[in-house]
């Protein structure tokens, strides 16, 4: 993993400093509330329905024990004893105080955290794929560039007011866990013919109220390039890009406007620009960084191990688990385990701070003191030897953090919604729950198979229902909450744009809607077809006519 | 009714007849007169003047038994805490000053 060195050091604990006396001085009365709200927003504050949210940066998703073992304090001490974790691979605190937050950060500078660029219109936290140097599909481990696009866009100040927020993912396998297509930059890892690494280059992906799935500019970036060419693309949107009217600011909608064409010439244009300074990082900088990412020593060992595979002949959860929860590893014998955060009675994404230290032990005593946090709002141990699986299994039954639906239909993302989040229109988190419930038998899951449902409270698209195979969208119709079905959409690397099926649902009707929707596919699916796949050839008119009745 | 957020917890609160601000809607000033409203406004402002509270709103209430309410679903939400995590919400302290 990253240390921070001596000038990340000062740079945080500097601005802990600087934020302790803004938030003095906003007690005082010496700023005032419109003064001092960009302030607390690019300290990752925002106030909510019920209290103030502080949103922590997870640097790609990256975590130590000991960093975990320190959100969980954070949440015992200074908050109600849990936290959430967020499709940005971040951490959300529902009940901060403002007046304790300069020591919340202070605290989380010690471990080398911090909450900058969480919020506010500037590059916010970089993600990646949750399986990032353990994949066995993976071509090289994005973190590094992770971390140098890290340290290049902190405080970077040519785009701290940028036109509107701006998010970058990068993945460096094929098949696409960080949703690339859907961000502002979209970074495929790819190598050239001579075995040197760059990337592919996909921008204006976006969901919200305008959802579009990126395009390629670029087919190829060398490495060495990379930061000289995101700094060309970020200089034409921060020229270019609207900031008349929020809901048109984004890039997306300025590469739609101009065409990915012509916006391509352009940041070629400002890219001759850019690649004469002395912005690229040296290749020894570069080096530097990649040496904090060495993969574990980790030996080569069976991959066929005897009591996992007794254990779960008799048990057909344990062996659900095991198929579902666990991703091949580059190293045999090895897998990355998905600690899912979707109990069928709890709240997507929510994690105790009793569990979360559980996951710190779990992540020194079994997969190298790494954690990751996934953006679909899972927890993941990266290198695990299969051997251990079901010593590791017993210690999460404990601890409630057993289930075994990774990539199942209850495996939903869902944002905080009307019970928490300012800007919802209807509550996420019950119909999550209602929807759990009613598909909490694991071998109808099981049979189900892969599906991924993705909801949100409002347009604003946190819980990424664009991209669900089913998509749940909640709206208020009159003052009451509504919920509309969406299907067919796909965040990886065969990315698509979920189709809204027709008018909305009341609460009490759209557990039965998406009850309804499943059973259309168990009835029309072919041998061993997903449903994602089952949508794309059959498309929606059996699904809206199953919903709404023959047209 | 009006309903706020103190400056230093977040904790919401809402305007009683009292000039206080309570954590709990039952305590909450309701009024139809446009100028016992706009009283009621005038003290909100004074309040946010003087850095005691944030973001405060004049909201649609009813009442039921004579005790006040917000009508709608965000602000009863806000007066009563998540529908979830119910174990840690107002319900079971109302009084939570954050």
């Amino acid at each position: 993993m990253y240390a921070y060195d001596t000038y990340d050091r000062a740079i945080i604990n500097a601005r802990v400093d600087e934020f302790r006396d803004q938030v003095n001085r906003r007690i005082k009365g010496e700023l005032s509330e419109e003064e001092f709200r960009p302030m607390r927003l690019q300290n990752g504050l925002y106030l909510q329905l019920h209290a103030y949210m502080l949103r922590v940066a997870v640097p790609y998703g990256t975590l130590s024990g000991e960093q975990m073992n320190r959100l969980a304090h954070i949440a015992r001490r200074y908050d109600k004893g849990y936290g959430h974790f967020t499709t940005r691979q971040n951490i959300q605190y529902n009940w901060p105080k403002l007046v304790e937050t300069p020591d919340i950060l202070a605290e989380l500078a010690e471990v080398e955290m911090h909450a900058v660029q969480t919020s506010g219109n500037c590059i916010r936290n970089v993600t990646t794929d949750h399986f990032a140097g353990a994949a066995r599909d993976e071509i090289a481990d994005p973190r590094p560039i992770a971390e140098l696009i890290r340290q290049w866009s902190t405080f970077h100040p040519e785009f701290a007011f940028l036109p509107r927020k701006f998010k970058i993912a990068i993945t460096g396998a094929p098949n696409d866990r960080a949703a690339v297509k859907w961000h502002d930059i979209g970074l495929i890892l790819k190598k050239d013919g001579a075995g040197k690494i760059g990337f592919e280059v996909i921008v204006g992906g976006g969901m919200g109220r305008t959802p579009v799935i990126g395009k390629t500019i670029r087919d190829f970036i060398p490495e060495t390039d990379l930061i000289s060419y995101l700094e060309a693309i970020l200089r034409v949107y921060n020229e270019q890009g609207r900031r008349d009217n929020k809901y048109k600011a984004r890039i997306k909608i300025l590469v739609e406007a101009l065409g990915a064409d012509v916006f391509a010439d352009l940041v070629e244009q400002e890219w001759q620009n850019t690649k004469n300074n002395p912005i690229d990082v040296p290749q020894a900088e570069i080096d530097r960084i990649y040496t904090f990412f060495t993969p574990p020593p980790l030996e080569v060992l069976e991959d066929v191990v005897a009591v996992v595979d007794e254990k779960a002949a008799s048990d057909f959860v344990f062996a659900s688990w095991v198929a579902n929860n666990t991703h091949a590893h580059k190293v045999p014998g090895h897998v990355s385990l998905t600690i899912s955060l979707k109990p069928h009675d709890g709240i997507a994404g929510d994690a105790t701070a009793q569990q979360m230290d559980v996951v710190a032990d779990l992540a020194r005593d079994y997969s190298h003191n790494e954690v990751r946090v996934s953006h679909e709002q899972n927890l993941i141990l990266p290198h695990v030897a299969k051997h251990q699986l079901l010593e590791i299994y017993q210690k999460l039954e404990l601890a409630g953090l057993a289930t075994a639906n990774a990539g199942l239909l209850t495996d939903m993302i869902v944002c905080p919604g009307l019970d928490y989040c300012a800007l919802a229109n209807a509550r996420s988190i019950p119909i999550g729950q209602a929807i759990a419930k009613r598909f909490d038998d694991m071998k109808r899951l099981q049979d189900i198979g892969p599906l991924k449902l993705k909801m949100s409270g409002c347009i604003n698209s946190c819980g990424h229902h664009h991209a669900g195979h089913i998509g749940i969208l909640g709206v208020d119709r009159r003052g009451v909450e509504n919920y509309q079905i969406l299907l067919g959409g796909s965040g990886e690397e065969d990315a698509s744009k979920a189709q809204l099926l027709g008018p909305g649902f009341d609460a009490d009707e759209i557990v039965d809607a998406v009850e309804t929707v499943v059973a259309v596919y168990l009835g029309e699916r072919r041998e061993a077809e997903t449903f994602l796949s089952a949508v794309r050839r059959l498309g929606v008119a059996p699904f809206k006519e199953a919903l709404y009745g023959a047209a | 009714m009006i309903i706020a957020n103190r400056l230093d917890t977040g904790r919401v609160v809402f305007l009683g007849a009292d000039n206080q601000w309570h954590t709990q809607a039952d305590k909450a000033i309701t009024a139809t007169d446009e100028t016992v409203l706009e009283d009621l406004w005038a003290k909100a402002q004074a309040d946010l003047d003087a850095n005691i509270i944030i973001d405060a709103q004049l909201i649609a209430a009813e009442k039921n038994d004579h005790v006040a309410m917000p009508s709608h679903i965000k602000h009863i939400i806000q007066a009563q805490g998540p529908t979830v995590r119910t174990d840690l919400g107002y319900q079971v302290s109302p009084d939570w000053e954050g």
